[in-house]
């Protein structure tokens, strides 16, 4: 992967070692957006966020301000009107930050393409540093794609599966 | 002469139930509707570019008045129903259609960022002009003597769909509340114009996720209305049970958001725990966990057809004993009670206002579920007496009453299910077809014009717009750190609105 796993590498996995992050940069912060979408992506985070998914002893735990956040979570497709939300949002967001594409709609529109009102997904606007494809992906879904992050890098990346990681710098926005 | 007799008087059209008026007979009916609240529930008011049509539901029976377009404008129906002006500003965006004497101008979906204006007239205008963050455009009335303007949203770090909410906060207490929507709209109007009643269906599928199979259900059957074909009975009992699925997932998800907004986390990890242990069993029977894609004109296409039965006892079975705990732990948890009980009562006014039903409106003492007169329903469906003052409190065990009366309809329906076999095959003929579900904030209707085997037209009426006006209204005079507790308490999402 990108610099975002060597971030992770490096802060969390000293010596490739499998063990639990230390430090203040322990839990992974997520910062979410539904930038248009059903909500049925949304569902599916806030079901993971809640028992009995083990997400924050995953590692993970959800944010409320841009500000404190390490990734930022997009669903949904992007509108026009969320663009900019979703752009201040990331600029908001302290280095080293990564981006989350949660479902078909964020990945590249999913059922609702490009029109008058909606860009379509991000896949080939920005970098994705995790994608989550599925429509939705169920809960342990996202969790398996989150806990890729600290998975050792692999040799020929799995585009074929269920979820993809990929992202050259780890840049979004 | 009533409002209704007035619409009845103007000129038949092909559908029986909907009759094309005259401007000045138009306005007769937007008069004789200011005084006319109870006996014509208004249930949407639509544009196809040509016309405006606006739809009634009086017992439960469309009725439909039709006004032809002049110079693209046309009488308001807004002073005489005010959540009309939800449906008058969307119209306005779409189509650049007129509501002369509206009640509120302010643009609902077009926040000057799309590609044209008016996308979906005959002739559109030019691309918006504005960059950068939406601007919040507040009607007169916020502003408030000595108070700080303040907001919430789009991008809150919560799971919902984006809107924003301008506040006029004083003290820690918010003196006016005015909502801005549109962030989610993806021109749902316009992919179902000309597309496949299977691609409709999908697309009813996503329209809202919490209400998806109560959407499903309702454009099925407006479908199904407008070809003359009935599912029959085994696929509309897997219907009813589907939607009692959904109510009771749906139910269980919202009261644990509203324990989590107060603070009781512990009722908050049962309810979506028990949720989940539902979902286990739910979901590899039914192919998905938010029973997405499993109603279809013509029936249900579900993953195990021939396990519908045994889900409807699985379910009462895995849920009643984690449901009388959890009734018991949200009465006794410390505290919660004493916290939603001082919070967001509805003033009486406002609901009738509104016109809001559902849970909402049942919770304060309203006798409105429209499951009482559909034809699925008949014998399951049982009048449930519940806390009537109209408060968060009351909401949420109005909402554990129904997840144990919704277990009672799946036990009911175990016993009765027969085989089913997958969607038959419609005849699509031109039409136009309406339906109506109790979904889980209350009624959802659709109307679906088919035209050449395709699907022309679909509109569809939710609970949302009056949800939102009663959410300003309710906001007024509460702390302003309670606007998520107080929107997920009422049901505020506008995934749906957006459309």
């Amino acid at each position: 992967m990108g610099l975002m796993r060597a971030v992770f590498d490096m802060a969390f996995r000293p010596g490739m070692q499998r063990m639990k992050p230390q430090g203040p940069g322990w839990p992974v912060r997520l910062f979410h957006i539904d930038t248009g979408g059903c909500g049925g992506c949304g569902m599916e985070l806030q079901a993971l966020s809640c028992a009995p998914f083990d997400m924050q002893g995953a590692g993970f735990g959800f944010v409320h301000s841009p500000r404190n956040a390490d990734m930022l979570v997009v669903t949904g497709p992007l509108t026009r009107a969320m663009a900019p939300v979703v752009q201040a949002a990331w600029e908001a967001m302290p280095a080293p930050r990564g981006l989350v594409c949660v479902g078909a709609c964020a990945l590249d529109g999913g059922m609702f393409g490009e029109n008058y009102a909606v860009m379509g997904g991000l896949e080939r606007r920005v970098s994705i540093d995790l994608a989550i494809p599925g429509c939705p992906p169920t809960p342990m879904d996202v969790l398996d794609g989150l806990r890729s992050l600290f998975r050792p890098p692999v040799p020929a990346p799995d585009t074929q599966g269920g979820v993809a990681a990929g992202g050259a710098d780890g840049a979004g926005g | 002469m009533t409002a209704a007799s007035l619409i009845r008087a103007g000129a038949q059209t092909a559908t029986p139930w909907r009759f094309e008026l005259d401007e000045l007979g138009w306005r007769d009916m937007v008069a004789a509707l200011a005084h006319d609240h109870d006996s014509l529930p208004f249930a949407g008011l639509w544009c196809d570019g040509v016309c405006v049509h606006a739809l009634f539901l009086p017992h439960g029976q469309p009725l439909a008045a039709t006004l032809a377009l002049d110079d693209g404008r046309y009488p308001a129906l807004s002073p005489a129903r005010p959540v009309s002006a939800f449906y008058e500003r969307a119209i306005y965006d779409l189509y650049g259609a007129e509501a002369m004497w509206a009640v509120d101008v302010r643009p609902l979906l077009d926040h000057d960022v799309w590609l044209n204006t008016a996308p979906l007239s005959p002739t559109p205008g030019m691309a918006g002009t504005h960059k950068g963050l939406v601007r919040f455009q507040p009607a007169e009335g916020l502003h408030a003597d000595g108070a700080q303007r303040d907001g919430w949203g789009p991008a809150t770090g919560g799971m919902g769909s984006p809107f924003h909410v301008g506040l006029a906060v004083s003290g820690g207490r918010v003196l006016g509340a005015q909502s801005q929507t549109g962030y989610a709209h993806r021109g749902l109007a316009l992919r179902w114009r000309g597309s496949t009643v299977e691609q409709a269906a999908r697309l009813s599928s996503r329209v809202a996720a919490r209400c998806s199979l109560a959407h499903q259900v309702a454009f099925s059957w407006a479908v199904e209305a407008a070809c003359g074909h009935a599912a029959g009975v085994p696929a509309e009992h897997a219907r009813v049970a589907l939607l009692e699925i959904e109510r009771i997932g749906h139910h269980l998800y919202t009261l644990a958001d509203v324990a989590g907004l107060a603070g009781a986390d512990l009722p908050a990890s049962r309810c979506m725990m028990l949720r989940e242990r539902i979902l286990a069993d739910v979901a590899p029977i039914v192919g998905s966990r938010l029973l997405m894609d499993t109603c279809v004109p013509g029936g249900v296409r579900v993953k195990q057809m021939a396990q519908m039965a045994e889900l409807c006892s699985l379910v009462p079975d895995i849920a009643r004993p984690g449901l009388a705990e959890l009734n018991q732990l949200w009465r006794d948890y410390p505290g919660l009670a004493t916290r939603l009980a001082g919070l967001g009562t509805p003033a009486a006014e406002v609901l009738d206002r509104t016109g809001l039903d559902g849970p909402v409106a049942r919770a304060a003492g309203r006798d409105c579920d429209v499951r009482r007169g559909l034809p699925a329903y008949e014998g399951l469906w049982r009048y449930t007496a519940g806390p009537q003052h109209g408060t968060a409190q009351d909401r949420a065990l109005l909402l554990l009453d129904e997840i144990a009366e919704s277990l009672g309809m799946l036990d009911r329906l175990a016993g009765r299910m027969g085989p089913i076999s997958g969607p038959g095959t419609l005849s699509l003929r031109d039409g136009e077809g309406t339906a109506r579900v109790e979904g889980p904030w209350g009624s959802i209707a659709y109307w679906v014009r088919l035209h050449e085997g395709r699907v022309a037209q679909v509109f569809y009426h939710t609970p949302e717009p009056a949800t939102l006006m009663l959410f300003e209204d309710t906001l007024r005079g509460c702390a302003a750190d309670d606007i998520a507790l107080l929107a997920s308490s009422l049901g505020v999402e506008v995934a749906a609105q957006d459309g």
